[in-house]
């Protein structure tokens, strides 16, 4: 074995590879780092985490995700997120996707003041309007209920859903609607039958992000939701935070349960993402 | 089987006016094309007889029933975009059977359906394909198919040829001919395509400016255009159209004369002469126009000769492959004095000789 040195050839082409590697490398270490922290601490007691927080959890206490889920009330947690935010993502979709079909397709009086006034509500942060929208809860006998929660959860991410859809039904061609016209369907069922199918990508991204944003949600839910059985998984973590003491090591183990879904929804979904952020107009 | 009528129609988008008055009357089984330049009202007219716009005013009938105020989808017709509009979610199948799905319950017989139209017009190997993997021709044809599964009373066409290459709008051509002959539907055909026209056409309809200019069968409207701008717009190369003086039963084109009986002494014509019409001739005396030659075409078959003779745009002359004629030539030209055509110098309308006016 001699010590002969190979020229490899490098291309600018390359180097830029090489570059662009390093700092997908380099990101992703840095947004990956935190998730690994917490799923770490989710498998350590808070005595070993007091102890030394950055270290390895050996020996993994999984028992400790049994303890949350069944003591901790957690399953109930999981179960009114799962509830909350399908129902939430399910009347978004069809009320979103009906609102963008119009705007879209149709033109009526009132149009663009209609446009307007559904979209002036983003421009309130929800810390201005909580207050209000707490008090019309409690009028109305929504507070502290899940329906409540649900209703709050629609009017909050309708306008961009709206906003989504509706650019994206603008884009298909009218004669596919014409057409449908003529081969004999009324305007319901062409929204069914034509707007909905042919926007697919469109609706699978707002589908995708409402349900990861409204998985998250905490805000809304800490303020409208007093009751234990009625908490979402957000919520859990007030369970462990005591007045004198807070319990990282369970903190961090219900984090990873409410974590964990929008994980798997991204790893399994988020090529369908990208391609209806992307998508073009139907040819 | 139906009969379409429109009588009156027209359409107006605000108090801009895309359609005045239009009447036609196609009859059960005609083959009905609406020619005319980009943006003279075809399309709308054909898509008011399919009811996706309001008629501001008029009556449109089929089969004699006034259908102003029915939805598109109760007039029975079926219609095949230019853009051929399938839709992409469906394969050809599915596309095929929409229409018919809605109408018949019964699943085997839409599939049944489905299969005998897909057969007959060579979509058969095509059906579980999805529009995106057809090719332009193929899309074409389930857009055609579609209509025909649906058997309608009326089909409507808008340029439904004009995103197929060449050659393929030759065939295509041919084959909706076939098809209008096998089907012996009635089907109102648009295009601004003059050929597809004179080809496929029992009658045309020529429109300009949201009006009608003429209706006829083909060959009565490239004989006889009711107007200037009929014969400007059917034939290639267009009609020659002179400026020239009636005195004493003589037509004077400044370059040339042509005896002709009864028009008005001491008005103003426009001669209407066909390139094709024209011959060169070696007597200047019997010469309907002179002048010099200014640029020849010979396209193989035939040699488009452009003459100078005076009269602003060139005399154009169809001759044959071995036209005696070059460049800086002084020619003189006669034609077949039963082929010359008049219009008023004003209104551009047909003058018949012997109308006393
Ligand atoms: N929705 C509309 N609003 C206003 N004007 C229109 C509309 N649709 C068509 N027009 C006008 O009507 C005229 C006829 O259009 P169209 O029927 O599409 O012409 P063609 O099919 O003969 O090319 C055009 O001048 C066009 O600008
Ligand atoms: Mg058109």
């Amino acid at each position: 074995m001699s010590a002969r040195t190979i020229a490899v050839p490098v291309s600018g082409a390359g180097l830029r590879m090489a570059a662009l590697l390093l700092l997908i490398v380099v990101y992703t270490l840095y947004s990956t780092g935190p998730f690994v922290w917490v799923a770490a601490m989710s498998l350590r007691t808070t005595t070993e985490i007091a102890a030394n927080p950055y270290g390895m959890p050996w020996p993994a206490h999984f028992e400790k995700f049994a303890s949350a889920w069944f003591d901790s009330n957690y399953d109930t947690y999981f179960l009114n997120s799962v509830t909350i935010v399908l129902s939430a993502v399910a009347l978004l979709t069809i009320i979103g996707g009906m609102a963008a079909h119009c705007f879209a397709r149709y033109r009526f009086r009132f149009k663009s003041a209609l446009y307007f006034l559904i979209f002036s509500t983003i421009i309130f942060p929800p810390q201005v309007t909580v207050i209000g929208l707490f008090q019309i809860m409690v009028d109305y006998g929504l507070y502290n209920t899940r329906v409540g929660l649900v209703l709050v959860y629609v009017s909050i991410q309708l306008p961009i859903t709206i906003y989504i859809l509706e650019a994206f039904f603008a884009r298909i061609p009218k004669d596919l609607f014409e057409a449908a016209r003529i081969d004999g369907y009324s305007e319901w069922s062409i929204f069914w039958r034509i707007s909905l199918p042919v926007a697919m990508p469109a609706i699978a991204t707002t589908v995708i992000l409402n349900t990861i944003l409204l998985w998250n949600e905490f805000l809304y839910a800490v303020v409208l939701i007093t009751e234990d059985d009625k908490r979402t998984l957000p919520l859990g973590v007030l369970r462990f935070l005591g007045d004198q003491l807070e319990d990282v090591g369970m903190i961090a183990t219900g984090l990873m349960i409410a974590i964990v879904p929008v994980v798997l929804i991204y790893v399994f979904f988020s090529e369908r993402l990208i391609q209806g952020m992307t998508a073009g107009a139907v040819k | 089987m139906a009969t379409v009528t429109l009588e009156d129609i027209c359409k107006n988008y605000g108090n801009v006016s895309a359609v005045r008055d239009v009447n036609i009357s196609v009859a059960d089984g005609e083959f009905m094309v609406l020619l005319g330049p980009s943006g003279c009202g075809k399309s709308t007219t054909l898509r008011m007889i399919a009811g996706l716009e309001t008629i501001s005013s008029g009556t449109l009938r089929i089969d004699g029933e006034r259908m102003n105020a029915v939805p598109a989808k109760n007039r029975d017709i079926a219609m095949v975009f230019q853009s051929y509009a399938l839709y992409p979610h469906m394969t050809v199948r599915d596309n095929m059977g929409f229409g018919l799905r809605r109408r018949q319950k019964d699943k085997a017989v839409v599939a049944r359906r489905v299969n005998e139209v897909a057969a007959s017009i060579g979509l058969t190997e095509y059906l579980d394909r999805k529009p995106h993997a057809l090719s332009g021709g193929q899309r074409q044809r389930v857009a055609l198919g579609r209509a025909i599964v649906r058997d309608p009373k009326v089909f409507l066409f808008d340029e439904p040829l004009s995103n197929l290459d060449a050659a393929l709008r030759v065939s295509t051509r041919a084959e909706l001919t076939r098809l209008h002959r096998e089907l012996s539907a009635t089907m109102i055909y648009v295009t601004h395509d003059q050929v597809e026209a004179m080809t496929m056409g029992d009658r045309v309809c020529i429109m300009s400016h949201g009006e009608v200019a003429q209706i006829g069968k083909p060959m009565d409207v490239y004989l006889n255009p009711a107007s200037t701008f009929v014969a400007s717009f059917l034939g290639n190369p267009q009609m020659n159209l002179i400026p020239a003086t009636v005195s004493e039963g003589v037509v004077d084109s400044g370059s040339g004369k042509l005896a002709r009986s009864g028009l008005m002494s001491g008005s103003k014509v426009i001669l209407g002469l066909r390139p094709e019409d024209l011959a060169i001739t070696g007597d200047a005396n019997d010469a309907v126009l002179s002048g010099r030659v200014i640029s020849l075409e010979a396209l193989g078959a035939e040699t488009l000769v452009h003459i100078d003779a005076g009269s602003g745009k060139p005399v154009i002359l169809r001759g044959g492959r071995e036209t005696p004629a070059r460049l800086d030539d002084v020619l003189h030209l006669t034609c077949k004095p039963h082929m010359a055509r008049f219009f008023d110098a004003e209104t551009g309308l047909a003058i018949t000789p012997g109308d006393t006016q």
